[in-house]
């Protein structure tokens, strides 16, 4: 989108500066005027270049020099464009105007719908602010002039706890930021400490070498010594002076209790899938399956005579221990606590619904009733 | 519990569609005398509308010799053209009767369509299950085959196109098969998967070549007579009710060899409860020995020989249902002149006792969305000027907008529908 009208190559539509070299007004063209800049008028969007202004406006509210335009301008609201569509430049002014009197939020409303009602509602009228014939437009204006009215109070309360919403925001980003660059700082000043020690103790290593106390094999044992309490420094250091970096310890310690708690992960939630009364193996003697067995059309999808097999071997034993007649009569065997008092609420229904009511519909949704 | 048999109570056909005899029976009876009222009620609704102007033309009629004659009205007149509205019905027994005459008629068909062996019997199931709790005298069977038939197919993945399938059958549109579909999930509770003992067989069969001491011709006979009797005697009688596809199979298979099937069991339930030799060996290893306990006291348990002796009662009574209706039984009873002697005089009584409003399927089905529809555009109105304006103010803001806020305002609707019937399952069992 192009932005200064002055700088746009030849705007389209006749409320935009078709000829943005030339002042509709005084007829100055660029050449003659290098500066030349355009304003406009938030009454009528016309614009004219910055001289025309001045001299048209300087003797209080004048006119507007366009034919037919009689609005009444002042010099104080003159301003240069930000769009070099001036339609566009006026719509994003009414719609901010509008916005700025109804600025609920979605948390003011009982319901999302009713939100997006709300919504509709002002979308609608600023609809008619930018794009109405004239009726309309006053129409729209009256309703927003009297909503701005009556809801003075509340548009400022809202207006306020919007400011300071966005402050929250503001702060909140910024102590962020703060905290990454202290861990950065800090993350720095340890590598260069760590540094300056290992320096040291290495001096020192040379030092007593040099000194002549005890084979070199010693003087590496009391060093490694020594690296030890150096290494348990910084853990102590990091335990007491750790109240900036909270998070990321809590962090590791989460991520090493996971696992315990939790197990290996179990797709089939505790089932157990392995046969009781037969063995699966993987060939069984089948004609017409050995063929299935050896294709590799089938293979190559693969597709694994297996499957075949675990499936008419499971479908040929379960279920064998399933007695119907028993369990449905008692109201089952194995079932949950659940399953049974749905059944037994089912039964019920069963047996005092029909009987109670000989007059019950056989369905809900009786046409002819 | 075994393992396979928990996996089998998850199913639809155990938790929905098993019963044992005496909850068959008086669910079935249910139907039926829910059927018989319901009927004699519309019946008699039509009979006292149509009577009623009957009975305004009777006394305009009566008013204008009444001032000139003094002839009383006699009462029996009156009575007369409603006492023959309530007709004979359908017992349970003679139901049950017709419908088997009506499995046999959709083997038939099936013979006829050459489907597939899954599809045939996944269709009979439902027909069988939809009758459960539907009655033959509420909905035409002869309508709800075909509806079978086309469903079985799509539920056991092949989709015939509608029009085409209901070409097969004499003076049958499209629209006539389809117009009970839903009729028919609903009474199926919408539990489309049937386990067959079809794949339990091969398993079975497998699992006898896998013990090798068996003369193969033998298994393969067995095989083919099992196979037979699976495709016809369980459709026809009851069993899927009261078995499960396990024992339908080994039921199947002892009466094709008895001998076979009992083997079959024997090996699936070998453990013996006090085996000496298996004592010894545990009295060797010490440690594991409480470990050992539970593994034996589980095993006898699931594969012992009380379990035994109970399946092979339970395969005794399904062995003795299916024997009632072997193949043969197909042309040498049902293609017999004897069976329709029995079976035509309960379809001339189902002619006279039908529920008047269901019997076409596809004027039952129009009616039932009109009224929906009906529903759909009061409850718009109600709904005020206000949803309608922002409708249009919507539909003027652009083309698009407009057909959104109507779809969502359409799908409100309908979930609101949905909540206000209390069981969307169709009717109470």
């Amino acid at each position: 989108m192009s932005r200064k009208p002055s700088i746009s190559k030849g705007g389209s539509g006749p409320a935009s500066i078709s000829n943005d070299d030339m002042c509709p007004v005084c007829k100055t063209i660029r050449y003659l005027n290098k500066d030349m800049e355009f304003l406009i008028n938030p009454d009528c969007y016309h614009p004219m270049c910055s001289n025309c202004v001045n001299r048209l406006f300087n003797d209080g509210p004048n006119q507007c020099p366009y034919a037919g335009c009689h609005q009444t301008l002042r010099r104080n609201k003159f301003r240069s464009a930000f769009f070099g569509d001036l339609a566009v430049e006026r719509e994003v002014d009414i719609r901010r105007r509008v916005a700025a009197v109804f600025n609920k939020v979605e948390d003011d409303f009982e319901t999302l719908r009713d939100y997006n009602d709300y919504l509709q509602i002002v979308e609608d009228l600023t609809f008619d602010l930018v794009s109405g014939d004239d009726k309309t437009k006053a129409k729209a204006e009256a309703v927003l002039k009297d909503y701005e009215r009556q809801n003075k109070a509340e548009i400022e309360r809202n207006r306020k706890a919007g400011r300071e919403a966005e402050e929250g925001a503001r702060r909140r980003l910024a102590a962020e930021r703060e905290a990454a660059r202290q861990r950065r700082l800090d993350a720095a000043r340890e590598a260069e400490e760590e540094r300056l020690e290992k320096a040291r103790s290495n001096e020192e290593a040379l030092d007593q070498l040099a000194r002549g106390d005890g084979t070199a094999a010693r003087v590496q044992l009391k060093r490694r010594g020594g690296h030890r309490t150096t290494t348990q420094a910084p853990d102590t250091e990091e335990v007491t002076g750790a109240a900036g970096r909270l998070s990321i310890r809590g962090l590791k310690e989460k991520k090493k209790a996971a696992p315990e708690s939790t197990g290996p992960y179990d797709p089939f939630a505790g089932y157990d899938y392995r046969p009781d009364r037969y063995k699966l193996r993987d060939t069984f003697a089948n004609d017409w399956l050995n063929g299935f067995a050896r294709d590799p059309k089938h293979a190559t999808g693969g597709y694994d005579v297996r499957e075949y097999y675990a499936r008419a071997m499971f479908d040929a034993f379960s279920g064998l221990g399933v007695f119907i007649d028993d369990e449905k009569e008692t109201g089952g065997l194995d079932m949950s606590a659940a399953e049974v008092a749905e059944f037994g609420a089912g039964m019920a229904a069963e047996q005092s619904g029909p009987v109670v009511a000989p007059s019950v519909k056989m369905e809900v949704d009786d046409v002819f009733a | 519990m075994a393992s396979e048999d928990a996996r089998y109570r998850q199913s639809t056909q155990y938790r929905l569609w098993s019963f044992s005899p005496a909850q068959l029976a008086s669910t079935r009876e249910k139907t039926n005398a829910l059927a018989r009222a319901n009927i004699s009620e519309t019946l008699a609704s039509k009979q006292s509308s149509s009577s009623s102007s009957n009975g305004g033309n009777l006394t305009a009629a009566l008013s204008a010799p009444a001032s000139g004659a003094n002839t009383p009205d006699p009462p029996s007149q009156r009575h007369n053209p409603s006492t023959p509205a309530v007709p004979e019905f359908l017992t349970p027994a003679e139901e049950l009767q017709l419908l088997n005459f009506f499995m046999v008629e959709l083997i038939r068909a099936c013979n006829f369509l050459e489907l597939r062996t899954d599809m045939r019997a996944t269709a009979a199931v439902f027909l069988r299950r939809f009758y459960v709790t539907n009655s033959i005298m509420t909905y035409p069977p002869t309508e709800m085959l075909k509806t079978c038939l086309f469903f079985g197919c799509k539920a056991e993945g092949h989709y015939p196109n509608a029009a085409k399938f209901a070409e097969q059958f004499p003076q049958t549109t499209g629209e006539q098969i389809l117009a009970g579909e839903f009729l028919l999930c609903q009474g199926l509770r919408f539990a489309f998967d049937v386990k067959h003992p079809f794949r339990a067989l091969e398993g079975a069969i497998m699992e006898l070549r896998r013990y090798g001491d068996i003369d193969d011709k033998r298994i393969s006979s067995a095989h083919s007579r099992a196979r037979e009797i699976l495709k016809f005697s369980p459709l026809v009688t009851d069993v899927y009710f009261h078995y499960t596809p396990s024992q339908i199979m080994l039921a199947a298979l002892s009466l094709a060899d008895r001998e076979l099937a009992e083997r079959v069991i024997h090996e699936t339930f070998h453990h013996h409860h006090h085996d000496p030799a298996a004592e010894q060996t545990k009295e060797t290893n010490r440690k594991g020995s409480a470990a050992a306990a539970a593994g034996e006291q589980r095993a006898s348990r699931l594969i012992g020989v009380e379990m035994r002796d109970r399946v092979a009662g339970v395969v005794a009574s399904c062995r003795e249902i299916l024997a009632r209706e072997p193949p043969e039984r197909l042309t040498a009873y049902w293609g017999a002149p004897e069976s329709q002697q029995i079976t035509r005089p309960l379809l001339r009584k189902l002619k006279k006792c039908r529920d008047p409003d269901r019997w076409d399927l596809v004027a039952y089905q129009n009616a039932k969305r009109e009224q929906a529809r009906q529903k759909d555009e009061d409850a718009a109105a109600a709904r005020g000027g206000e949803h309608a304006q922002r409708g249009r103010r919507a539909s003027l803001d652009g083309g698009g907008d407009g057909a959104v806020f109507g779809d969502v305002h359409e799908r409100d609707v309908k979930r609101r529908k949905v909540a206000k019937t209390e069981d969307p399952f169709g009717g109470p069992l």
